[in-house]
């Protein structure tokens, strides 16, 4: 009884690291700092997505977003997927596209976990599950912790669903950032409105992002070779690498502190903020590209009502619905 | 005459740069400056009075902390309009008061360009970092296409002006960084430690660019390589504690060398003997020969010679990369290293020739995902080759540039016990007071290590890095912006250190520095060894790698 007692609640502590540390394990395992570095840059290419303007990529995130957060999960994951395979249309596609599965497989982990186990059955009623298997019961007093009394399949099911209205955002939101520069972005954003003082501190932010990287690794690997995790097993060197890297942001942030005065008297001797207006060496222009893809987004759009209208729209309703 | 609407919003900057063409006058005059920092109590800087003319180059020295910077933001505006407290007296440039005048219209006549390319540089491409300036100044299209243009053509960077700012060397940076302040038309150039985060070939590029713009443009440089520096610029300035204590025309240099000597400025070798000798020439061919005619042999610095190997490399590292369809073999690295017990080994190369990587490789640091790599590595007769960075850490220990970046703990004492913790080291405490001692550190021991001056920074890392008990050093670019006086100071360290039977290998771009406390060294090039033995051997040929001899060597040649 003690015996079985003790294994449930080894299980139960198993299961919920387990969804905690995969992603973590395959951010560090298989993504690394590298890749991330890799997958949140601009570099230079010439394919559709580069010749494309910044405001219609943009158009086309927030159209990806639209779809995927109005429509059944499938259309979703189906979006997903075309936006996974046209990384290979990205410079060093393969690479980028191995790593955008990881990062899907993260986000799908992820967002499973975090629904998963606090979702009742009066919600999976409403997204069409009539009956249910549970896989796990979960000790009395994981209830603290807002989990409910069983873990079934049915909710990993609906968790693994909902996380289709993150990827296709995410992606979208991926090609966007490593395929036109910061500047680039941001004019696209200052066309909408947004103030020229933001969109400055967004780009010297989006610039530092690189050294942001750079500083962490150093950090982390200082740490270990001055003997972080020496006394244990290696099999729990990537906690240590979590923490080495938690530990690295305050020296991290401190020395890009430091260059945040130079990054100041940088721009302002360059008369940034001298007059109302800025006038750009290269005038933004949309191409025939830009006409079709904004074609393109009207059908996906317009795909929406057409998909509501046959019974596809919102398949798993918002809490409360 | 432009129509209105032609003109651009900024086309009164245009106005404003060619009626300052026409003037000419002195474009800086100071007169009774003292300006206080909030929350200090010392003056940082005092000027009663100072001028400079229109086409003049000064360069100002002093040791780092003393002012110089301080000098030269009260010119371009940073003091008042960035940097608070509390000013008196004027600063006048091109007849504007500056600090009546907004940085928007100081910035159309005075360009600065600073140490750090890294955080100067603010856009992801390099034609944009170079229009940023004139785009700021809201100047019709076609004139900032003309601009930058010509600024990319000034400062030779045409060849890169397609690519991402993050994948450029620190020269490459540098002169993206002075081609965007080229791009403004400023007359009056400010710069400000411009060479030191670059190497020696990068540094004689800016150098060569100076000399293209001295007489065209006025010029503030703050340098600590007078040397180099000496033939682009008319004055001297040293600035001690605050205070404009010399400003000397440069012929006059060699009579106040004992001066700047002792203010801690690197003074060419020449200059001394030229004064000794009474000669009037600093020319180093003539001071070499007039040395040999009288008969005096210089002495040449102390070489040690190990007794045995402590440590063998070998390591090869390449990239896979996609060239015409085909994969293609990068080599980044392919070279061999041998490190004798208590010697002083110096790695020098250009940007990008390697020495990085050969550090990484042998602390274990490179990345499988970015690189393909094979590194035999064997210490003290034992195989490390697939140890992790943990066991390696336990002989050898590594100082990044950016050492700041290695202090993880908020007190000096628990830093410098770090590695003594981590490895388990039971009487770590007495340990800590020794590397607190040695380092002078006991006073700030309780104190936050990034709360200290650099210099003591500097200090807290090397200590917590011996603290590992590894007897093998890597210092990666510790020279790098130190002035002459922290230069020599750290020689010492590394010489006492090795007297205690401390290894060393120094990645630096200091000949000079290689030169008085090297044992022996190599030269990477392209990923290879090229050179490698005492610094007189190396020297003899390593100017074929971008790598000047110094003087020093050249006299006793």
């Amino acid at each position: 009884m003690l015996l079985n007692y003790i294994l449930i609640n080894i299980i139960s502590w198993l299961i919920l690291f387990w969804g905690v540390a995969i992603p973590i394990l395959i951010l560090l395992k298989f993504v690394g700092l590298t890749g991330f570095r890799y997958v949140t840059r601009f570099e230079k290419h010439d394919s559709f997505f580069y010749r494309m303007n910044p405001v219609t990529k943009l158009a086309l995130g927030v159209g990806a977003t639209v779809v995927a957060s109005t429509t059944a999960w499938f259309i979703g994951a189906g979006l997903t997927v075309i936006l996974l395979i046209l990384f290979f249309s990205l410079k060093d596609g393969r690479r980028k596209f191995m790593l955008g599965i990881y990062i899907i497989i993260m986000t799908v982990v992820g967002v499973t976990w975090t629904y998963a186990p606090y979702t009742p059955i009066l919600v999976l009623n409403e997204a069409g599950f009539t009956t249910y298997t549970t896989i796990w019961v979960w000790p009395g007093y994981f209830g603290v912790m807002g989990y409910l009394h069983d873990l079934t399949l049915q909710a990993l099911i609906y968790g693994m669903q909902i996380s289709m209205r993150f990827t296709a955002a995410l992606l979208a939101a991926l090609v966007l950032v490593m395929t036109s520069t910061p500047s680039g972005i941001l004019r696209g954003l200052k066309k909408v409105g947004m103030p020229e003082e933001l969109n400055f501190a967004m780009v010297v932010a989006m610039r530092s992002v690189p050294r942001i990287f750079d500083g962490i690794d150093v950090t982390v690997k200082s740490q270990f070779m001055r003997g972080l995790g020496s006394n244990h097993t290696k099999y729990l060197w990537p906690f240590y690498t979590l923490y080495a890297a938690v530990v690295s942001i305050l020296p991290v942030f401190i020395y890009l502190l430091k260059g945040a005065r130079n990054t100041a008297i940088s721009a302002d001797t360059r008369a940034f903020r001298a007059f109302p207006k800025r006038t750009y060496l290269n005038p933004m222009v949309f191409t025939r590209l830009d006409y079709i893809a904004f074609v393109f987004i009207g059908i996906m759009i317009a795909f929406v009502g057409v998909a509501i209208e046959l019974g596809w729209g919102r398949a798993i309703p918002y809490v409360g619905f | 005459m432009m129509t209105d609407e032609k003109k651009g919003i900024g086309t009164d900057v245009l106005e404003q740069q060619a009626v300052r063409q026409l003037t000419s006058r002195n474009v800086v005059e100071i007169s009774g400056l003292s300006f206080r920092y909030l929350g200090r109590d010392e003056v940082a800087i005092q000027a009663d009075n100072f001028k400079l003319k229109e086409g003049e180059s000064v360069l100002i020295v002093g040791k780092s902390g003393e002012g110089k910077s301080t000098f030269v933001n009260c010119i371009n505006g940073v003091i008042p309009h960035i940097s608070g407290g509390e000013l008196k007296g004027e600063v006048r440039v091109y007849d504007k008061l500056v600090k009546d005048t907004p940085m928007s219209k100081l910035c159309v006549d005075t360009g600065t360009l600073l140490q750090d390319p890294e955080s100067q540089v603010l856009n992801y491409l390099v034609e944009e970092e170079v229009a940023f300036g004139p785009e700021n100044l809201a100047l019709p299209p076609d004139e900032i296409r003309d601009r930058v243009t010509e600024a990319i053509a000034e400062t030779g960077i045409y060849n890169i002006r397609d690519r991402e700012t993050y994948v450029l060397s620190g020269g490459e940076l540098q002169r993206v960084a002075l081609a965007a302040v080229l791009a403004m038309k400023p007359s009056l150039l400010i710069l400000d430690e411009p060479t030191s985060n670059i190497d020696p070939a990068a540094t004689q590029k800016i150098f060569e660019l100076l000399r293209g713009l001295r007489g065209r443009k006025t010029m503030l440089v703050i340098e600590h390589k007078v040397e180099r520096m000496l033939p682009y610029v008319d004055r001297i300035m040293l600035i001690e504690k605050g205070r404009i204590s010399l400003d000397i025309p440069k012929q006059d240099l060699v009579n106040h060398i004992e001066e700047l000597n002792e203010a801690g400025v690197e003074i060419p070798p020449t200059y001394f003997y030229a004064k000794q000798l009474g000669l009037d020439n600093v020319d180093v061919t003539y001071i070499r020969q007039k040395i040999r005619e009288k008969g005096i042999v210089l002495a040449v610095p102390e070489r040690r010679k190990a007794e045995r190997t402590l440590m063998q490399v070998d390591a090869r590292v390449s990239v896979m990369s996609k060239i015409k369809g085909q994969n293609t073999e990068k080599v980044l690295l392919d070279a061999s290293l041998n490190l004798g017990e208590g010697e002083v080994l110096a790695m020098m190369g250009q940007n990008g020739a390697g020495k990085s990587t050969f550090l990484e490789a042998i602390m274990g640091y490179l990345d499988k995902t970015s690189v393909n790599f094979k590194v035999r590595l064997v210490v003290d007769g034992e195989d490390l080759s697939k140890t992790s960075i943990q066991t390696r850490g336990k002989y050898i220990t590594f100082v990044p540039q950016t050492f700041e970046l290695t202090i993880v703990t908020n007190k000096v004492e628990s830093e410098v016990a770090y590695s003594l913790k981590q490895h388990g080291v039971k009487d770590y405490k007495s340990k800590v007071e020794e590397l607190l001692e040695m380092y002078s550190l006991t006073e700030v021991r309780g104190k936050d290590p990034l709360a200290l001056s650099m210099g003591q920074e500097r200090r807290v890392a090397m200590a917590s890095a011996l603290g590992s008990g590894a007897k093998i050093i890597m210092l990666d670019e510790p020279t790098s912006g130190q002035d002459f006086y922290h230069k020599g100071m750290l020689g010492k360290e590394i010489r006492k250190l090795q007297t205690l039977g401390y290894s060393f290998i120094i990645v630096t771009h200091d000949s000079r520095f290689v030169y008085n406390y090297a044992d022996r060294m190599v030269v990477l090039s392209q990923g290879h060894k090229v050179l490698e033995g005492t610094p007189e051997e190396v020297f003899l040929e390593s100017e074929k790698y971008s790598i000047p001899p110094p003087t020093d060597y050249y006299l006793r040649v």
